[in-house]
């Protein structure tokens, strides 16, 4: 009898702490991010700026492209979403599910040729990728991931797409790319040059004649009850958050090729 | 339609299961009826796949059977072969997965078997291992093939750690949940839908078999 009057009293408590809960002006809002993972070092250094400028809180989901847009299409409870191509922005707007003049460009990004340092192997081009001694390649799904589709494209253009098939092993996103090519599980790898930076790789940038741009653009989600401080948050990007997104080899808008 | 991925899954979750009941059952024993030090700590080792995300066991497989893994380096310098990226990681993620439900279920089946039957086996001579076989097993039987059954279930599930140490090869490693996952990624929802519907039927026809097998002829 006890125990259930207890339970009783933590259940009105917790009753009533949510209905007080209401959100007043000036109180910190949270809102929730769906981010490519090339944004991975960029947007959580960026996040950690705003939250201790704003006082507002962001909180990430780090995915692949076309599978964070699936989500929005299923009405996952996001406020802003950044693709890694701006197709996928562009279908959700078709949609009706992004808030039309929020869309906007932040960054064109580039694909590296990425190698474990402790393979010893010296490459410099993507068709020294079918030496034998590389029994792995890793790139992300080109089914849904703008950086897997754009190496694949560089992969095609540089005449190796066929052969280096039995080698290919597809990760669901760029970052867990990273973690096959660092663990040396992958001897080498395409990856985004926003994460490439990691002790245990070297890297070359990959031409960027060599697939279509990977023009990155974001958005604010019709369904948003956040509107506001979503809106403070992709103005953020595009100002502030500008010297970081530079510093992790993003080109900005205006500098595209 | 390819049907790859269902052969593939139907194929890793029956040698998992192959694999894990005779592991567990022996683990299981031996935690139900012996006492060692460091028992608990035995159980809670085991128990871990359970708690942790799979892509976190995922991870331990790639750091431990890896081809720069702890014990996947010997193995890759002896055989020069490393079962990541090959459908048996897939194997081996299920069987790490799925012995748990093997070890907790066969283990209260043969707690719950009365002890003194045991003894009365030992006074009219016959060994541990036939009393085991003829004894405690038999009684136990409806636990350890409930164990079996949930085991293959959760070993048709698997997604997260085979996802991290099999990767996602079409046509070698992309198992029915994998080949669910990409195709709703890819906005492919027909496709998904197919699959979905697939396995789900196949999962009840299996389920529904085996639950007629325990009940009908063992």
């Amino acid at each position: 009898m006890r125990t259930l009057l207890l339970l009783l009293i933590i259940l009105i408590a917790a009753i009533s702490g949510c209905l007080s809960e209401k959100p007043q002006n000036n109180e910190p809002v949270e809102i929730n991010v769906a981010a490519a993972a090339d944004l991975y070092n960029a947007f959580t250094e960026i996040g950690k700026m705003f939250e201790n400028e704003t006082g507002n809180k962001v909180v990430f989901s780090f995915g692949s492209t076309g599978n964070l847009a699936t989500q929005i299409e299923g009405g996952a409870p996001f406020d802003v979403f950044a693709a890694a191509n701006i197709a996928y922005i562009d279908r959700l707007k078709e949609k009706g599910l992004l808030i039309n003049d929020s869309v906007q460009l932040y960054a064109q990004g580039r694909i590296v040729l990425a190698v474990n340092k402790n393979s010893g192997l010296k490459i410099e081009n993507l068709s020294e990728l079918l030496d034998p001694r590389i029994k792995k390649v890793a790139i992300a799904n080109p089914e849904h991931a703008p950086y897997g589709l754009a190496a694949k494209q560089a992969l095609q253009t540089a005449g190796v797409w066929e052969n280096i098939q039995p080698r290919l092993v597809y990760g669901e996103n760029v970052r867990q790319i990273l973690i096959y090519i660092q663990r040396g599980e992958a001897e080498a790898g395409i990856v985004s040059l926003s994460i490439a930076n990691v002790p245990e790789i070297n890297f070359i940038l990959i031409d960027d004649k060599m697939h279509e741009p990977l023009n990155q653009a974001m958005g604010i989600i019709s369904s948003t009850k956040k509107e506001r401080t979503a809106r403070e948050f992709v103005a953020y990007i595009n100002t502030r958050g500008r010297p970081v997104m530079k510093k992790y080899g993003f080109l900005l808008p205006g500098e595209f090729h | 339609m390819d049907l790859f991925p269902l052969f593939l899954t139907l194929k890793v979750s029956i040698i998992a299961t192959f694999i894990s009941a005779p592991i567990g059952i022996a683990i299981a024993y031996i935690l139900a009826r012996r006492d060692f030090s460091g028992k608990n700590f035995l159980d809670a080792l085991i128990l871990l796949p359970l708690v942790l995300p799979p892509t976190v066991t995922g991870y331990y497989l790639i750091v431990l059977f890896g081809k720069n893994g702890v014990i996947g380096k010997y193995i890759y310098s002896l055989t020069g072969w490393s079962v990541m990226f090959t459908w048996q990681a897939a194997v081996l993620a299920s069987v790490i997965v799925a012995i748990p439900f093997m070890i907790k279920t066969a283990r209260a089946a043969i707690e719950s078997v009365d002890i003194e039957l045991e003894k009365v086996a030992y006074t009219l001579g016959k060994s541990e291992w036939k009393t085991l076989l003829q004894v405690t097993l038999p009684l136990a039987k409806k636990g350890i093939l409930a164990g079996i059954v949930l085991s293959f279930a959760r070993a048709t599930g698997e997604f997260g750690a085979t996802l991290m140490c099999a990767g996602n090869i079409p046509g070698k490693t992309n198992t029915m949940p994998i080949a669910i996952y990409d195709a709703v990624s890819a906005g492919e929802l027909g496709t998904a839908n197919l699959l979905v519907l697939i396995l789900t039927f196949v999962s009840i026809f299996i389920l529904y078999l085996t639950n007629r097998l325990i009940q009908g002829r063992w």
